[in-house]
């Protein structure tokens, strides 16, 4: 479906209210942005930016304060059923059920979408194998390593086939290696499968490597900077996340750099 | 092999290799150990306080067994019932917070009511001794289940809820696929407490007006005062808690063979 994936963020504000006090703390402050469907994003910035407050209301799990956030048009908090089968998520942790064995951790999505047992096999096994995983289906969560469980919950994402993923400092806690290899997996993942990708991240290094979409998150959830790295000749990426890093400490957006997003704008 | 792999399969082999059953050999020796403790105490204390263990076993054989069977028949039943009902409950509880809030109060002062005052009230209450049986094991062992599976719903990890929830489950997919599982651990330990407390309430129970049953038993071993037989009674209520705490145990560990 055209547009399905498309993610339209207008005047985008949460604010939370502290429990005992009421004091009101702004989590986003009026973010203005639009995400193409099958493109993808990469949002960067410090703890407390509030990139997974932004990330949640994207998933539907909590509702904007102000403005409004609209994926192919429909909000996913007033509109949760209808993202049912269209939306994915890969958390930071792995969030695999314990109880459940690797295939059935990668089926779980098709059985809430009442999907047939044959198919959920089919599928979730097509996926396990398709990630390195297939002699490992019959295995406990706690019986694979960190970097196995993640690609389980990539395949548990991948399985439905969405039209928006979503990823949540995915890979940041797996070690170096690991997760340069996941993250690979995940971009080519996403564009062969043509889903709109969104990833949220702390580490400049794993936005820049995305080779996509760059938003750069500043103190108070608020948009610093709109960087297409696509735009930026190889040579000049070395002087882009300095200038990214000196953005962040700064907490400033820079003039200079949404120039070449614009452009291709 | 690779390193993943090889993760994997020493993890497997040590699950594995938990499983078979393991002889709890310092169980059998503490035993062994009070049970010559026992013996030796018995030759220099008169034996009617402290019953040798061929008095114990001399009056372990002429008890009635069927009482065994009866006493178990009435705690498995009443604690099959006490589980329906606190599942039930706490299901109840867990999805409507005015229910809990309103029935939270009343469940702690059901917990706070002591057993004999429940006995009692059963006895005043209920003409039919196995209602009043029922009634006094229930009414006992159903809050446990109730607060402890309750507690367990409460506690499921917001990860694994919000996982959950972005993949649209209905309510009923998020409770049977995510609360459910979560909490038969909770469950579990909750059948284990409530068996231990229900084999030692049923026999206090069992005291008043039954003529079946082991507390009736000990009853009769009262009033012909063979300390022997109250002896060989607890002997057999010790090892019915034992064998049946073992098979619960084997039970969970097949159950929850998914955990760390």
């Amino acid at each position: 479906m055209k547009g399905a994936g498309a993610i339209e963020v207008t005047g985008l504000r949460k604010v939370f209210h502290q429990t005992g006090t009421g004091e009101a703390v702004v989590a986003l402050e009026r973010l203005d942005f639009r995400v193409e469907q099958g493109e993808m994003i990469a949002i960067v910035g410090q703890t407390g930016c509030g990139k997974s407050t932004f990330l949640n209301l994207l998933i539907g799990l909590d509702r904007p304060t102000e403005g409004r956030i609209a994926v192919g048009g429909r909000a996913p908090y007033d509109d949760f059923d209808h993202f049912r089968g269209i939306l994915a998520a890969v958390f930071q942790q792995d969030r695999l059920l314990p109880w459940r064995t690797a295939i059935d951790n990668v089926r779980l999505p098709l059985e809430l979408l009442g999907r047939q047992p044959d198919e959920q096999l089919g599928r979730a096994r097509a996926w396990l194998e398709r990630l390195g995983l297939g002699r490992f289906e019959r295995a406990y969560p706690h019986e694979l390593s960190g970097g196995m469980r993640q690609r389980v919950a990539l395949a548990r994402a991948f399985v439905i086939e969405p039209t928006l993923l979503l990823a949540d400092e995915a890979f940041g806690h797996l070690d170096e290696v690991t997760a340069a290899a996941l993250r690979q997996t995940f971009v080519e993942l996403a564009r062969t499968e043509g889903t709109t990708a969104v990833l949220v991240t702390h580490q400049l290094e794993e936005a820049i490597d995305m080779g996509g979409r760059v938003l750069v998150f500043g103190r108070p959830g608020r948009l610093l900077a709109d960087i297409d790295v696509r735009a930026w000749p190889a040579t000049a990426v070395a002087a882009l996340r300095a200038d990214i890093q000196r953005m962040l400490q700064d907490n400033t957006g820079d003039p200079r750099l949404p120039r070449p997003a614009k452009e291709r704008a | 092999m690779k390193k993943d792999e090889a993760i994997a399969s020493e993890t497997v082999e040590a699950l594995e290799a938990r499983m078979p059953f393991r002889f709890p050999r310092e169980m059998v020796v503490g035993l062994l150990v009070l049970a010559a403790a026992w013996q030796v105490l018995s030759l220099f204390v008169p034996p009617f306080i402290v019953p040798g263990w061929e008095r114990i076993f001399k009056s372990l054989v002429t008890l009635r067994m069927d009482f065994v069977l009866v006493t178990l028949a009435r705690v498995v039943a009443a604690l099959v019932v006490s589980f329906a009902l606190g599942l039930g409950l706490a299901v109840l509880m867990y999805s409507s917070t005015p229910i809990e809030r309103y029935g939270r109060p009343l469940v702690r002062l059901l917990m706070a009511v002591p057993v004999v005052c429940w006995i009692l009230f059963a006895v005043l209450w209920f003409r039919w001794v196995e209602f009043r049986i029922a009634f006094v094991l229930v009414v006992v062992c159903a809050p446990v289940f109730l607060v402890d599976i309750l507690d367990a719903m409460r506690g499921v990890s917001r990860d694994l809820r919000d996982m959950l929830r972005s993949f649209r489950p209905t309510r009923a997919q998020l409770f049977t696929k995510l609360v459910l599982p979560a909490t038969l651990p909770a469950m579990l330990t909750s059948w284990k407490i409530n068996l231990s407390l229900a084999i030692r309430v049923v026999t206090i129970a069992e005291l008043v007006g039954a003529v079946t049953g082991i507390g009736y038993g000990l009853v009769v071993a009262q009033e012909l005062f063979s300390v022997a037989e109250v002896f060989a009674w607890t002997l057999i209520l010790v090892v019915l808690l034992f064998v049946a705490e073992a098979v619960l145990t084997r039970v969970e560990e097949r159950v929850l063979r998914w955990r760390v």
